[in-house]
């Protein structure tokens, strides 16, 4: 790959390994899949415990833990200011091109952009979650996304309901708006290798249990499908704030013999408690793409699923059964399930799964969303106010003045500790030479 | 090249999924026609009606009244204009018109289990009155009025208007203190007791029994609210002829005012909703 066409991608996220989780796991695999296109990928996330400085895993992919200690839910204290300096440092250190926020509630993303946009820097920025109008936790993150999309050269969601949302959200044009799914890595999710006897059927949930995960729903839903098909027995894999509720519902109804609760799963556990069952049940309230029907569905296992955000995008209808979130409706969805079960083929389905999902695809499909970022044209401060301007009558006068500060700590830097004295990082390329490495990948 | 892309895009048609790859045809960042169709505006609004909301804020009028009242009382106590005697058959007339009210809504058996209640209730008082009486004595009197001023602000801003059983607690101790704290300015024991026990009356039976008037029929409590409303206007009128003015002023914008303020921002309402949305569970949930 040419130098010109190879992306230098710093991606920042509060959230990153050893924490686990949805967007932990698109930035590690969306990191790899770069790595194996020639591109160069930093990752910079704060520090987790006693881990902080610099680690490679496994790729050569480089991560910044920086020493910036989380407050709360693992996000760093907005200081807005106060990553300026580090940030400068790495993004001159590695000679980024790209800088690449995940999360809407990582504040470090937030920060990192806006300093990535002071810089001049060419910034994208991926929304994994959904949020409503409401509340006003939602008025005050939506506020927040608004700054922070203002400025960004493009945006990436990971399903269209998640598009339409960040849309509405932040008020950006929607053709800088891409879809990109997640993926599944299927190699690592593989059914098993014999089928499973359908005298018993095993329905498997593996979710934390949180209201927003509709465990709630599950306490009620279990005990219905319980009396009603006396040969279903269910596997609970997750802990939570409502693992009790659950446990009180298994001990009323006495189905401590057909309600497994197997707690946290680690997630190199989670094929081997998937492929024990025939039957999968996600019942989230609201969800912006959920990888966990992927993980499942390309281990083979027909899904059950509530009706609510993206989840209606992921699977096509044959090997998926929606519904809407309350007990009667998936009670009558299970059912068509159990009907389905004898006509569906886990290896089938498997291979299909991996015509349908793949990282490096979604890889391809960043690339093209940094091109076009790269191809955006430069533009000087007073052009970016006026754009913060129009964000709102108080809050776009606010923004405009966090941008200045911004612009003038990054000046005072500039003089204080001068770019030219920043040293540059050689590339070190552990796959060998990039062109090795993409010409597997290229079309 | 873009005859190709025209031709392909023609039999292929955008679908709204996430899986399979890009669509032929079509870039990552297209916008169909079906973006936000979703999208639903203003669904759970509701429209409202001048006259019902003016109706529904005779009840704020009408407590605001009853504390302008008070407040009247307690000034003309503290005046030494009203002597215990009086305020006693003043309670005493209160109590009698309370319970009778409340006759008509409730049954006799439960007003009688309120007697022995009430019973204790005025005895605890009377034996608490001494106390009461030099509770403040070391607080200088103006802190007292700036006090009890905020302490009735706070209550009447907090007041439940509408409800019976699940009361403001922040409101109703709020009124309760301003009570004591005017108690303990008065000269005699049978003083703070007649005066404390005037208050209690008020702040804790009026809600009730106002709410029962106007359960029994519309009417009444419409006399009631008139009634109410001229005898606090007339008793302000004799403690200050500024505060009249600025009482009757809170009323109209109470009750004219402010309905039709709040019609004329329904235009601004603006809900959105959609399939993003956090699913409302059908049941509730019992911890």
């Amino acid at each position: 790959m040419d130098e010109q066409r190879r992306h230098r991608i710093l991606m920042v996220s509060d959230f990153f390994y050893p924490n686990f989780g949805g967007v932990e796991n698109h930035i590690y695999s969306l990191s790899q899949c770069l790595l194996k296109l020639g591109h160069k990928v930093v990752v910079m996330t704060h520090a987790y415990g006693k881990r902080t400085g610099v680690r490679y895993m496994t790729g050569g992919l480089k991560v910044y833990y920086i020493p910036w200690k989380p407050f709360v839910m693992q996000n760093t204290l907005p200081t807005f200011y106060g990553t300026l300096p580090i940030i400068r440092t790495i993004l001159i250190r590695e000679r980024i091109t790209v800088v690449h926020g995940h999360q809407a509630f990582s504040t470090l993303c937030h920060e990192a952009l806006m300093h990535g946009r002071t810089m001049g820097y060419k910034v994208v920025f991926t929304d994994h979650s959904l949020y409503g109008f409401a509340d006003i936790g939602s008025i005050h993150m939506n506020k927040v996304l608004q700054f922070t999309l203002a400025d960004v050269n493009q945006a990436i969601c990971v399903s269209h309901t998640s598009k339409e949302n960040t849309v509405l959200r932040s008020g950006i044009p929607p053709e800088k708006v891409f879809v990109i799914p997640n993926a599944v890595d299927t190699a690592m999710f593989t059914p098993a290798k014999d089928r499973l006897s359908s005298d018993e059927i095993i329905i498997v949930i593996i979710s934390r249990l949180v209201y927003r995960k509709g465990a709630d729903l599950l306490v009620e839903l279990i005990p219905e499908v319980c009396h009603k098909f006396p040969n279903v027995r269910f596997i609970v894999g997750g802990d939570g704030p409502k693992r009790v509720r659950l446990e009180e519902m298994r001990e009323k109804h006495s189905l401590q013999d057909r309600v497994e609760m197997l707690g946290a799963v680690p997630h190199a556990q989670v094929r081997s408690v998937l492929i024990s069952g025939h039957i999968f049940l996600n019942s989230s309230l609201t969800e912006a793409f959920c990888i966990a029907i992927l993980e499942a569905a390309s281990c083979g296992l027909l899904t059950v699923s509530t009706r609510v955000g993206g989840v209606p995008e992921v699977l096509p209808d044959d090997i998926v059964v929606l519904s809407e979130p309350n007990p009667i409706n998936m009670v009558c969805a299970i059912e068509i399930a159990i009907a389905m079960l004898p006509n569906i083929d886990p290896h089938a389905m498997h291979l299909r799964m991996k015509n349908m999902y793949s990282w490096h695809d979604v890889a391809r499909r960043t690339e093209i969303v940094y091109d076009r970022a790269l191809r955006c044209s430069n533009e000087n401060l007073s052009e970016r106010l006026t754009r913060y301007l129009n964000c709102g009558a108080w809050a776009g006068k606010l923004f405009c003045l966090v941008m200045i500060v911004d612009f003038l700590i990054w000046c005072f830097l500039e003089v204080f500790q001068p770019s030219e004295n920043i040293d540059e990082v050689p590339d070190i390329s552990i796959l060998g030479s990039p062109n090795e490495g993409s010409s597997q990948h290229a079309p | 090249m873009a005859e190709g892309g025209e031709d392909r895009r023609r039999r292929w048609k955008w679908r709204k999924v996430a899986y399979g790859g890009m669509q032929p045809g079509y870039d990552d960042n297209y916008t169909d026609d079906t973006f936000l169709e979703e999208m639903v505006m203003n669904a759970n609004v509701v429209k409202r009606d001048v006259s019902k909301l003016m109706l529904d804020s005779i009840s704020i009028s009408q407590y605001l009244s009853i504390v302008a009242i008070v407040c009247c009382v307690w000034t003309d106590t503290l005046r030494s204009k009203i002597d215990e005697k009086s305020l006693l058959v003043l309670d005493l007339c209160i109590l009698a018109l309370g319970l009778l009210t409340l006759q008509v809504s409730c049954s006799i058996g439960l007003l009688l289990r309120y007697i022995p209640n009430v019973s204790l209730f005025v005895g605890g008082l009377y034996v608490l009155a001494p106390i009461y009486q030099t509770l403040t004595r070391s607080i200088s009197s103006d802190s007292i009025w700036a006090l009890t001023a905020s302490l009735l602000t706070l209550h009447v801003f907090l007041h439940d208007y509408f409800g019976t059983v699940s009361r403001s607690n922040i409101s109703l101790n709020s009124s309760i203190v301003a009570s004591v704290l005017i108690a303990s300015r008065v000269p005699s024991r049978l003083h703070v007791f007649a005066i404390m026990l005037f208050s209690l009356e008020i702040f804790l039976f009026a809600p009730l029994v106002t709410n029962s008037v106007k359960n029994y029929s519309m009417k009444s409590h419409l006399c009631v609210s008139l009634t109410l409303a001229t005898t606090a206007l007339a008793m302000v009128f004799q403690l200050h002829g500024l505060l009249f003015v600025l009482f009757g002023c809170v009323l109209v914008f109470v009750s004219v005012a402010c309905p039709f303020w709040l019609v004329r921002l329904q235009e601004y309402k603006f809900e959105i909703n959609g399939p993003w949305d956090e699913a409302k569970l059908c049941f509730d949930i019992t911890e």
